[in-house]
């Protein structure tokens, strides 16, 4: 304060003790546009050469954030004992406190801290002193606690002595109602809460969707990758630096945790091969909904066949090399056409995947013939990864009334396409410009494509009858193999 | 172990290749540990027989099977090393050897579905040996005389 006036100084003092408790007094705050500085007057005082400065401007000060889930569990002992022990994680030197009972991923640095009910408890008490105060009743907010008593509850950080204010607001973070408030409207979260999805393949677009679906309310998730995070996958994967060595299955639970706590996250950093078709295919049996994020054919085929067996819908979705596009393959069991019709109708398509790791390019070069690494930007891949979350959504609520329903009729193809880019050397080099096309095909738009099952199909068709009776053959008649003992 | 529809579609496979010109292939029941292979003898059209070996895999036919020669064996390459020393090799066409015994690259994983019949893998076989018995004639890589095998599929 650069004034040599009492008054304006008092003035000024008591318009930022107002602000910092976010209640008016006598005084207030007003950028005086002619004086080119900032004033204090009378509170009601009509300044139309000034701004009003509020709480919300000249907010400096910390938040304390308390998991009113933590403390509605633990009011009993509260209430017997007076006060309980808190620990926080402290980010950015302090400036936030947040309760370590909502923290999935807590910071380095911890803070210790005393919830107080009713009264000023400083002795025992340590770190910061957070007293809990009974208020009467008003519109609910972020401040406010309904405690199992039915009472309302506003908390302040204890003011040590010669302190003019408290240091930091304290909210409190009741996190389901919150976040569920804030999907309520076009997804009925409460639909998705009972519904699990089974997500295979945790690379940049696998964990994409998986957290996606989260942020929309799914309750409950499988998931399955056998690798570990790397430097490498950094720069694509929604996991961060801080988490490389960590198996893709955690790393996505926490990413999931983080934005649904309720949900609950089973891993398998298992491999998706044959020796463990048991265990995947129950895990494919306890799904609504199967997420094939994987990057090579025979992991696809292999689920396909426990889906299609178990009659659960699936979702294989891919980038092509380089991320130049992508595809999406949805499959309602006997309904649609399974991936193996895929595969046989569209053999080159199928083939035309990303090689984003060295394990990808092993998968399809011979050891005399290297197949480069050659990954695409993540911003080319998550467009597939959102359309696949997007039709996810359609199919799990597919059973009940939702809003979403409106898109069952866009989503009714089985394969989407979509392209970054007119790669060359592909059939969609010489692709007309955005700008210049109407009804040709261009890139970023996605393409609904039909084609029908293979009634001959080996797995979703019959494909045992319809070979044997092209040769003449009837199955139940057939001869017993030649055996040898 | 094995699901009727397994043990029905091999079934059928075995009457195929009966009934298709392949009759010196079989599909056998190894009835003391209940496994499954197919195998027979493919002559050349220089008359060299070389014996083949399929073991099916517990998750045939979504499972891609691998295929052996298990007589000659070893097989040699025109410069007079062992085949198998090559491992997965493009030049020859091969993927990871039994001991030393060859594994022909008839599909790669990446390229197989359950669409494909013991037939065709052994048709691919058959391709694979003239081209091999080509690249022992002339010393150039079995690669180029296999360039359009997967045409056949």
């Amino acid at each position: 304060m650069s004034t040599n006036d009492p008054v304006q100084r008092q003035m000024i003092r008591e318009a930022m003790q107002a602000i910092a408790e976010r209640k008016p007094g006598r005084s207030k705050l007003v950028y005086d546009k002619t004086k080119r500085t900032i004033v204090a007057v009378a509170e009601g005082s009509q300044t139309p050469q000034a701004l009003n400065i509020t709480a919300d401007d000249a907010d400096m000060f910390g938040v304390i954030t308390l998991s009113s889930d933590w403390l509605r569990k633990n009011w009993p002992q509260l209430k017997s004992q007076g006060a309980l022990p808190l620990t926080f994680s402290s980010w950015d030197d302090g400036d936030a406190l947040t309760q370590l009972e909502l923290c999935i991923q807590p910071s380095a640095a911890t803070a210790r801290g005393t919830l107080s009910l009713d009264r000023d408890t400083k002795s025992g008490s340590s770190g910061t002193v957070i007293v809990l105060q009974k208020i009467q009743g008003g519109a609910s907010n972020l401040d406010r606690f309904l405690a199992p008593d039915g009472e309302l509850y506003r908390a302040t950080v204890s003011v040590e002595a010669g302190q003019a204010t408290p240091s930091a607001d304290v909210v409190f973070a009741d996190v389901e109602p919150q976040l569920e408030l804030r999907r309520a409207g076009i997804l009925e979260s409460t639909k998705l809460k009972d519904k699990t999805v089974l997500c295979i393949g945790l690379g940049t677009g696998g964990a994409h969707i998986a957290v996606e679906l989260a942020k929309c309310g799914v309750g409950r998730f499988l998931l399955v990758d056998r690798d570990r995070l790397s430097v490498g996958n950094v720069v694509r994967h929604p996991g961060g630096i801080s988490q490389v060595g960590r198996s893709k299955v955690n790393v996505v639970r926490d990413l999931i945790l983080e934005k649904n706590p309720g949900a609950q996250v089973e891993v398998r950093a298992i491999e998706l091969e044959y020796g463990n078709k048991d265990a995947i295919g129950d895990l494919v049996r306890a799904s609504d909904l199967v997420v094939c994020g994987t990057d090579n054919r025979p992991s696809k085929l292999l689920i396909n066949e426990l889906c299609v067996a178990a009659n659960v819908p699936a979702l294989y979705g891919g980038a092509f090399r380089r991320a130049y596009g992508g595809q999406i393959l949805r499959v309602r069991p006997k309904q649609s056409p399974c991936h193996q019709c895929f595969v046989a109708a569209m053999p080159d398509e199928a083939a035309d995947v990303e090689v984003s790791s060295e394990s990808d390019a092993s998968e399809i070069a011979y050891s005399d013939r290297p197949v480069a690494v050659e990954p695409g930007l993540s911003l080319d891949v998550l467009p597939i990864a959102n359309m696949i979350a997007k039709i996810a959504l359609v199919e799990l609520v597919a059973d009940k009334s939702s809003t979403l329903n409106t898109l069952r009729k866009d989503f009714d193809a089985p394969w989407y396409l979509w392209l970054n880019r007119p790669e060359p050397g592909t059939q969609y080099a010489s692709l007309p410009p955005l700008s210049e096309s109407s009804d040709e095909m261009t890139i970023n738009r996605w393409y609904g494509i039909y084609f029908d099952r293979d009634a001959a199909c080996p797995v979703c068709g019959d494909f045992v009858s319809i070979l044997a009776s092209s040769y003449g053959l009837d199955p139940a008649l057939l001869p017993a193999l030649p055996a040898k003992e | 172990m094995w699901t009727t529809a397994q043990r029905d579609r091999l079934g059928i496979e075995h009457q195929i290749l009966q009934r298709e010109g392949f009759s010196q292939f079989s599909v056998w029941y190894e009835r003391k540990d209940d496994t499954y292979y197919a195998s027979g003898v493919a002559t050349s059209n220089s008359g060299r027989r070389y014996s083949l070996y399929i073991p099916i895999p517990s998750g045939y036919p979504t499972q891609r099977p691998p295929l052996y020669i298990t007589d000659p064996c070893p097989l040699y390459t025109a410069d007079g090393k062992t085949i198998s020393s090559l491992g997965i090799s493009h030049s020859m066409h091969t993927l990871s050897p039994l001991g030393d015994m060859v594994q022909i690259c008839h599909w790669r994983d990446n390229r197989w579905h359950s669409g494909i019949v013991l037939q065709k893998v052994f048709l691919k076989a058959h391709l694979w040996i003239e081209a091999y018995e080509q690249h022992l004639a002339t010393g150039r890589p079995l690669a180029e005389f296999v360039r359009t095998m997967a045409e056949v599929a």
